[in-house]
């Protein structure tokens, strides 16, 4: 078990590199020349060379990433422009919530998910199978910003029943109710992709479950229909989970549109807000975050899947 | 079935989350010729989304025709007008533009955005597929290890982040939407590429002395394509859900353009004042999605060879 994560934390590293490399030409594609534009047109060009030369731009291409990847390493992501700070603490701070908004959409779609995917394998061929079909192919479908928007007419603007933005009320008490009652649109917007998509893999491995031989010995011995499906649930799990895990991880990435429908103060709107500000170092930060995050998820959810199925611990 | 709802490795194992009921496991060379024509049909629900993607493709060419205001004449007297009001049968906006002329006009580019990246990103991949799965080892290595790095971000930050970079416009958008959509498509290639080579026909045309190009052109397209069209397909909806929230950020077509995104974020301040009006653009955006996913799945259903085992 040891060497198998090992193994795969090692496989992450090279990927990591990968993800830098793409991060670091992110930068370097943007259309227009740093230095002029620092300088405006009056700079002279001795002044040219010597900020070139402070900036570090008068370096090879590999020079310059080996250092900004030092920097990186070091936690330096570079200064937001319109922020005048530096780029991690604001990101991290970003991160946070949306790590709360992803939990909590996570929870609701991989719920959601089993529930639905349950149904549509145990009730084959009658209504509640047709139904459950249809409800994970349209929340697969459902763009977020679509159903945000929708929720918030229709269950928070004209009714008053949810906030229709933000993480706590200014004057409320800030408690975990507080932050529950704003979590539920924003959520459930979040979570309707993922549902669909755990309830079509619960449906397909279910399906696949039921079919086996183990199942028909079951029955054959007489043992309660719902006791044979909980059988086959338990065996359909670990591939579940790590849809579900993997769910987690582009929740991370994901819940951008929900994040500026609702006002969520989380790294997708502070991506929003930075693009109208040009301020790219927060992009990126806030991009090298998530994708650190996201690594970090899809080793985790190898882990748990290695540790359930010993199988797949070659 | 399978409708593609992120960017995920289509050849992973559990990506196909949803197989038809029960395949039996039958040999790959079942004999086609007990398969009755009729039962390639498509479904209704499919025929239904099908119409209405045709309904979107009719409106966006027939734009000129189809409406009685142009996408950028308002009259700021007459601003946030309910449903069938004054001609306008979905209200006006903020500036007293009528809504409905411009969710025609926004076909346009709001279904260019979202289709150019998967033609331009199913050229690309294939190519890299053919290339990666026809080459030597470490050909295929450099590829499939330069592909995975994509995986490791999510798609829509990354697609973000590009289009950003690259400043907001029409073309960059596309570009954009274009790399995150690459990596599905070549590992898809790559698979088929791989499955194919196995074949007796393959080593037929290598002993009969054809060339690389001629065998990859020859046997090994006709054969990879069916799968990476289908699968192609079924991004579309994907795609142009993505094109429109790059529109949605600021990052497409330029205001006062009407475009579908850029259209929920304008509309997005009336939320409280004219509620109706507001969710046009994003129904519009739901009803594109669900049609042309459910018009994928179809199509997928029909074509897919593994299906008809059924």
């Amino acid at each position: 078990m040891i060497r198998f994560l090992l193994r795969r934390i090692g496989l992450a590293v090279p990927t990591l590199l990968g993800v830098s490399i793409v991060i670091f030409v992110t930068i370097r594609i943007v259309p227009g020349d740093p230095v002029a534009s620092l300088l405006g047109p009056t700079g002279s060009a001795e002044a040219r060379e010597r900020l070139t030369k402070d900036l570090g731009l008068d370096a090879p291409i590999p020079v310059q990433y080996v250092k900004w990847l030092g920097n990186v390493v070091q936690g330096d992501l570079g200064r937001s422009i319109a922020k005048q700070t530096d780029a991690l603490p604001y990101v991290w701070e970003a991160f946070r919530n949306t790590l709360t908004l992803s939990i909590f959409a996570a929870l609701v779609a991989i719920l959601g998910g089993i529930a639905l995917g349950v149904l549509a394998a145990t009730r084959r061929g009658r209504v509640a199978s047709g139904f459950s079909t249809a409800v994970s192919l349209f929340s697969i479908s459902a763009p977020q910003y679509s159903v945000g928007l929708i929720l918030i007419v229709y269950l928070s603007a004209g009714r008053g029943w949810f906030p229709s933005g933000g993480m706590r009320n200014p004057t409320g008490d800030s408690g975990f109710g507080d932050l529950l009652n704003h979590l539920w649109l924003p959520g459930i917007s979040a979570a309707l992709v993922p549902l669909g998509i755990i309830a079509r893999m619960v449906r397909s491995s279910m399906l696949d479950a039921l079919s086996a031989d183990f199942v028909e010995s079951l029955r054959a011995r007489g043992i309660p229909e719902w006791k044979v499906r909980w059988h086959a649930f338990h065996n359909a799990l670990p591939s579940v989970l790590t849809i579900a895990g993997l769910q987690v991880g582009y929740l991370l990435g994901g819940v951008i549109f929900v994040e500026i429908v609702f006002s969520w103060p989380g790294l997708g709107l502070v991506v929003f807000q930075s693009i109208s500000q040009r301020d790219l170092p927060v992009i990126q930060a806030g991009v090298l975050v998530s994708a650190l995050a996201f690594v970090v998820i899809n080793l985790i959810v190898d882990a748990l899947h290695g540790l359930m199925d010993p199988r797949i611990r070659r | 079935m399978t409708v593609v709802h992120q960017i995920t490795d289509p050849t992973r194992p559990g990506a196909v989350e949803d197989r038809p009921d029960e395949v039996p496991a039958e040999p790959d060379v079942a004999p086609a010729a007990t398969k009755s024509i009729k039962r390639r049909r498509l479904g209704w629900p499919a025929r239904i989304a099908g119409s209405v993607c045709a309904l979107f493709f009719l409106a966006a060419v027939a734009a000129p025709l189809l409406t009685p205001f142009g996408p950028l004449e308002g009259d700021r007297s007459q601003r946030l007008l309910p449903f069938f009001s004054g001609g306008h049968l979905l209200g006006t906006d903020g500036q007293g533009r009528d809504v409905l002329s411009r969710i025609i006009w926004g076909a346009r580019p709001s279904l260019l955005t979202g289709l150019i990246p998967v033609f331009v990103a199913g050229l690309v991949g294939t190519v890299l597929g053919l290339v990666a799965g026809l080459g030597t080892r470490r050909i295929n290595s450099i590829v499939m290890r330069t592909l995975d790095v994509f995986y490791a971000f999510p798609a829509v930050l990354l697609a973000i982040a590009i289009a950003a970079a690259l400043g907001s416009g029409t073309s960059n958008a596309i570009i954009a939407l274009s790399v995150i959509l690459i990596p599905p498509i070549a590992r898809l290639a790559e698979s088929e590429v791989a499955r194919i080579k196995s074949a007796d026909f393959m080593e037929a045309a290598r002993v009969s002395g054809a060339g690389w190009l001629s065998i990859s052109i020859r046997h090994v397209l006709p054969n990879a394509a069916p799968a990476i069209v289908v699968y192609c397909t079924a991004l579309v909806g994907l795609s142009i859900v993505y094109a429109a929230g790059l529109g949605f950020l600021g990052l497409g077509v330029a205001p006062p353009n009407a475009e579908w995104g850029l259209m929920v974020n304008d509309l997005r301040q009336y939320t409280f004042s004219a509620p109706q009006i507001s969710l046009v653009p994003a129904v519009v955006i739901l009803i594109a999605s669900v049609a042309f996913n459910v018009f994928g799945d179809g199509l997928r259903d029909l074509l897919d060879v593994r299906a008809e085992g059924k």
